[in-house]
């Protein structure tokens, strides 16, 4: 699709990421996500025949991984492609957990294969797609470098051997603002209820995101929820605060271009994905409430009906390299899963060495103690919660 | 003998694209379907012209009647099919058939105000086209003179951009700080606006006003070709003849003129409120959480919940409430031509 990145590997850091540019990206995706599902999903196949001549070493096979926007920097993938000959496309088509799982569920559930070879969903999610069966288990022989992986974000309780899922970056829920709509820094949870706001109000349609940070306004932890009960002030207050107009619109990670041109004065937002906007727009900023932000994790999976264990063992290898890791983490403002990427930035000096201590990237002890994670939901509770989300955001 | 072969044939083909049969039963239609073809070409071939004559209608009925099969009943009776099913669990993607009229039920009463909504603004967006459509089509065909050409190419020019391409450009024309904002601002207008509730708080977008703007402006088209094939046949004697009779200009206008146009006035109505009110885009990029059309809600609860059996059943909601309203509409208002 239009979204294949491939740039060269000397771009500039500033212009590593223009706001046009996002846009135009941007409102295709929306067009590809409106275009129906299943047609898009049906001529999946037709990509692999085109090799690009970029590919430098013998190789010859191919790799499509679909991922969230903004979620890398612009050299990772031509270096791999430089570095192992395999002609990996990197799609960001990947808007919204649900809306995509409703795109390749058709496929996936008759057994067929889908574009996509590896996704990146939400650890939720990607533990939905362990349990139903649609992932397969990693080559992790040929992946040494899993080695230098956090070891708290391998083995999930979903999948506690980590043998279908390996994390891919993780990150915070916060607010992000920008300053020349709100007029004013803002800190809490209830400025997203502020009337002054009113209309110029954006949440994500991530229901995990935006009731876990409502209910730390609440003073609720998200991550002890034993039933949809402890969860409901939340989902009130978020009706309410739509039935009177505060809310202008729920979204995917398409929030970027309300954020960016204003028209989102506040908004629930994700850490890395406004730390690359400012590099644009120095009025958005992101900011974790004093009442505590949630943290999440994206799980890179191999979907079923894909052949290429060899393409998928190499691109997770390399990825979780520190100096690769280092370069994804700079460019999308994202957490790494993986050790010693600090001590590679600090090396590297400069400005480099000053992200090594943006608490975004690498949050000390007193950022981390508030941040929580949503509690796991049963399919039942899940369902509920779904279903009461889905009533407030109107569609 | 032709009609039974081609009653025959579509139920075959509508049968086996929903698989209602499989198995030996497929097989059986199948060989039923071949035999009856080929003896009815048989019977062509050997009859005689009589014959032939009264077979020939049915025969060139085939094409557009196996078109219609497999693309429009098959798909319909599949979606029937569906409305009325189960899922057993969650993630069960293939419901099962059990006469569950509660799915219709829910899709009348929790999405109620979803079906208000999409009407009053489809109707709204409709009346506004032929406001704005009208008076258009007229100076092209009676003003229009040796422009009339460029000019209906005019109107037409904008399908050569994409639906989603020019809904979009709304959204950036008119955001927050957006050019048509600044100018409103600029020529102090937004107090106005703001009292005729087309500005909300400051903004264009994510209100009514945005959705039934975007709606008008993408299907007006389809009620000025309409409207201008109808009184482009017009005879402008007519109009001469009335004034002889000292008819006023507008007695003219309403008597001869508005009269003879009704059948493109109704044939653009419909072709503007069928589409706008079963449309998302516009609610989708030009509105808000408050505004959501009953196409939005389809689309989440297929594309999102996983819910086909309610969506199919509010697709079928919305099919009834239009097929109903057109055959209202055109008892009130249809001609001969249309009805």
């Amino acid at each position: 699709m239009n979204n294949y990145r491939q740039s060269s590997s000397n771009t500039p850091r500033a212009s590593r990421w223009s706001r046009r540019d996002f846009l135009i990206r941007s409102s295709l995706a929306g067009a590809g996500m409106l275009s129906l599902p299943a047609l898009l999903a049906a001529c999946g196949d037709d990509d692999g025949g085109s090799s690009s001549d970029t590919s430098g070493g013998g190789g010859g096979s191919s790799l499509v991984f679909d991922n969230w926007p903004a979620y890398i920097d612009e050299e990772t993938v031509a270096n791999f492609i430089a570095a192992t000959g395999i002609d990996l496309k990197y799609l960001e088509t990947y808007n919204d957990n649900n809306e995509y799982f409703a795109k390749v569920q058709p496929s996936l559930s008759k057994g067929n294969k889908i574009d996509a070879d590896i996704l990146a969903p939400t650890y939720w999610m990607a533990a939905r797609y362990v349990s139903l069966g649609w992932a397969q288990k990693l080559p992790i022989a040929s992946i040494p470098n899993k080695a230098n992986l956090r070891s708290d974000l391998v083995g999930p309780n979903w999948d506690p051997n980590g043998e279908y899922s390996l994390p891919w970056q993780t990150g915070t829920a916060g607010i992000a603002y920008n300053i020349s709509a709100t007029g004013r820094e803002v800190k809490s949870v209830a400025d997203l209820f502020a009337p002054e706001f009113k209309g110029r109000v954006g949440m994500l349609t991530e229901m995990r995101d935006t009731i876990g940070l409502i209910l730390m306004g609440e003073g609720i932890d998200p991550s002890k929820l034993s039933s949809f009960d402890d969860a409901a002030p939340a989902f009130e207050k978020l009706a309410k605060a739509n039935a009177d107009g505060q809310i202008r619109q729920f979204t995917g990670n398409d929030y970027m271009d309300d954020l960016d041109s204003g028209n989102f004065a506040v908004c629930v937002g994700w850490s890395g994905d406004v730390l690359q906007l400012a590099k644009d727009n120095p009025d958005v900023r992101f900011v974790i409430p004093e009442e505590g932000g949630t943290s999440w994790y994206d799980s890179m999976i191999w979907v079923t009906g894909s052949e290429n264990s060899d393409a998928v063992a190499q691109w997770m290898n390399y990825v979780y390299d520190p100096e690769n890791a280092a370069k994804i983490a700079l460019g999308s403002g994202y957490m790494t899963p993986v050790t010693g990427v600090r001590e590679v930035l600090e090396a590297m000096g400069g400005e480099e060495a000053e992200m090594a201590n943006n608490q975004l990237l690498f949050p000390d002890d007193e950022t981390l103690s508030r941040l929580r994670v949503f509690a796991s939901l049963s399919e039942e509770e899940e369902a509920k919660f779904d279903e009461e989300f889905s009533k407030i955001t109107g569609a | 003998m032709g009609l039974g072969v081609l009653l025959l044939l579509g139920t075959g083909v509508i049968l086996l694209a929903t698989e209602i049969t499989s198995g030996i039963l497929a097989y059986i239609v199948g060989v039923l379907m071949a035999v009856a073809l080929v003896g009815y070409v048989a019977s062509i071939v050997r009859g005689t012209p009589e014959t032939r004559r009264s077979v020939a209608p049915y025969a060139l009925l085939k094409p557009g009647m196996l078109w219609l099969s497999i693309f429009f009943l098959a798909p319909l009776w599949a979606l029937f099919v569906m409305s009325l099913s189960s899922k057993e669990s969650r993630f069960d993607f293939f419901p099962s058939f059990t006469w569950e009229w509660e799915n219709y039920q829910e899709a009348f009463t929790r999405f109620r105000p979803q079906f208000v909504r999409s009407f009053t603004y489809a109707g709204i967006a409709t009346v506004l086209t032929i406001l704005i459509g009208f008076p258009i089509a007229y100076v092209i065909a009676f003003r229009g003179g040796k422009y009339r050409m460029v000019l209906l190419g005019l109107v037409v020019i904008p399908f050569f951009t994409s639906y989603l391409i020019r809904t979009l450009a709304w959204t950036t024309l008119m955001n927050d700080n957006g050019p048509v904002m600044n100018t409103l601002e600029t020529l102090r207008l937004v107090t106005v606006f703001e009292w005729l509730q087309i500005v909300d708080n400051g903004r264009l977008l994510s209100t009514p006003a945005a959705v039934i703007g975007g709606l008008t402006y993408n299907f007006l088209p389809f009620m000025i070709l309409p409207i201008y094939v109808s009184l482009e046949k017009i005879d402008t004697r007519l109009v001469d003849a009335a004034m002889d009779l000292y008819s006023s200009a507008s007695g003219a206008f309403r008597k001869v003129v508005l009269p003879l146009a009704i059948p493109g006035i109704f044939a653009g109505s419909l072709l503007v409120f069928i589409p706008a009110s079963g449309d998302f885009v516009n609610a989708q990029f030009l509105g808000g959480p408050n505004t959501t059309m009953i196409g939005n809600s389809i689309q989440d609860q297929y594309l999102k919940q996983l819910n086909y059996p309610v969506a199919s059943a509010m697709s079928f909601v919305l099919m009834i409430i239009i097929t109903v309203g057109v055959l209202v509409y055109s008892k009130f208002m249809g001609t001969e031509e249309l009805a």
